[in-house]
């Protein structure tokens, strides 16, 4: 005769009354949340490089951003932006020791090590700023270089004028690397722009979580899983500078 | 007597706090000073220092390697350092490396997606660039 047999252990896992993830509700739906969001700034990435690809020649990131605070235009390509890198990356290590501390309830822990991080988000933001404000004095905004007058001295030294091709643009048809400038800062403020709209939420997350912290509400409630929740947020903002970084920096 | 027990209790975490009921899954309710927490410290730092030191390796390339030939060489460097560094801050400071199989799974399988977004996507630039050439010459035969 045929038995059936029941993997019990599966039943059980399947079955109702708790997590087959061994995951809160809260924390699948933060991480459901990156999952889009991830999907988002994708497609962001993926418009831009399109973009790319279907251009001839694209400013050179080395010839665009090469100028560091109190240097004036000494040529200093990249040195600001890994500087950037280099805080954010600092800020993520700060709020995954914020989020240690949480795990052992340990509360001084984790108003300290959120403090460090918030001040890193407000020192990337503050950086972030600066740049915006010296590529709008240098002309680069959202809709610029569409006027057919532009002169070609207003955006010839953003590209690298070593290649092949950029000379044969600039010899034949100019109004084409003038095109692909306009492209290249609207990508630029654009995805800059939304993911720096990601870290000023953030640090307003972690403020509120700073709050509650020192107000004692996760010490009553027995756990600090929100500081988890939004230390998840945190790290996804670096993840998403990570790619930033290499695809208008370095490529 | 057998020992009491009773569901309303786990019903009750259910419909106040579930957090309560996972919160364990990470959190070891030991001492912040214990080796265990110390070595998870000492981790931390280490995978700091890795993406610091790739960092510096992607600027120092980016500011040396423009004239390498094939330039495509450098290009995938970049990439696979990338990847790499975004395994390391998922893995240890999103502890997705400490959540269970199947949910790593549930996380990871979709973004494979962007496998068809890139290439989909990328090659439809390439593709309108020919063309345009493609379209600039004929149109130059016919009027020269």
């Amino acid at each position: 005769m045929a038995t059936q047999t029941y993997d019990i252990e599966k039943l059980s896992k399947w079955g109702g009354g708790r997590s087959p993830f061994n995951v809160s509700y809260g924390k699948i739906m933060m991480w459901f949340f990156l999952l889009s969001d991830a999907f988002t700034f994708g497609a962001f990435l993926v418009s831009y490089g399109t973009t790319r690809f279907f251009s001839k020649v694209w400013p050179d990131p080395n010839h665009v951003f090469h100028t560091f605070p109190f240097f004036g235009e000494r040529y200093l390509p990249l040195m600001f932006v890994s500087l950037m890198t280099f805080i954010l990356i600092l800020s993520s290590v700060t709020m995954v020791l914020a989020v240690h501390a949480g795990h052992h309830n340990n509360r001084e822990g984790v108003i300290k090590w959120l403090l460090w991080t918030i001040i890193g988000g407000i020192a990337f933001l503050s950086c972030q700023a600066w740049e915006w404000t010296h590529l709008y004095h240098t002309g680069g905004w959202w809709g610029s270089f569409t006027d057919l007058n532009t002169p070609v001295e207003s955006f010839t030294h953003l590209f690298n004028h070593n290649k092949d091709i950029v000379k044969q643009v600039f010899e034949t048809n100019p109004k084409l690397a003038m095109d692909a400038t306009h492209n290249f800062y609207n990508y630029f403020f654009s995805i800059t722009g939304f993911h720096g709209a990601h870290v000023t939420s953030g640090v307003f997350l972690n403020i509120m979580i700073l709050v509650n912290t020192i107000n004692g509400t996760y010490e009553k409630r027995g756990h600090y899983e929100m500081v988890e929740k939004v230390g998840l947020y945190w790290h996804f903002v670096d993840l998403v500078w990570v790619f930033v970084f290499t695809c208008f920096y370095l490529l | 007597m057998s020992a009491h027990y009773s569901n309303h209790d786990l019903q009750h975490l259910y419909e106040g706090d579930q957090s309560k009921l996972y919160s364990g899954a990470l959190s070891h309710h030991s001492d912040i000073n214990s080796k265990e927490s110390k070595d998870q410290v000492k981790r931390i730092w280490k995978v700091t220092g890795i993406l610091t030191v790739v960092t510096i390796v992607e600027v120092l390339l980016g500011l040396l390697g423009h004239g390498f030939q094939p330039f495509s060489v450098i290009i995938a460097i970049f990439l696979i350092l990338t990847i790499f560094k975004a395994f390391y801050i998922v893995k240890v400071f999103m502890h997705l490396g400490d959540e269970k199989k199947n949910f790593v799974y549930f996380v990871l399988v979709p973004l494979l997606l962007f496998f068809w977004l890139i290439i989909a996507f990328l090659a439809d630039g390439q593709h309108w660039l020919n063309m345009n050439f493609t379209f600039a010459n004929t149109i130059k035969d016919i009027f020269s």
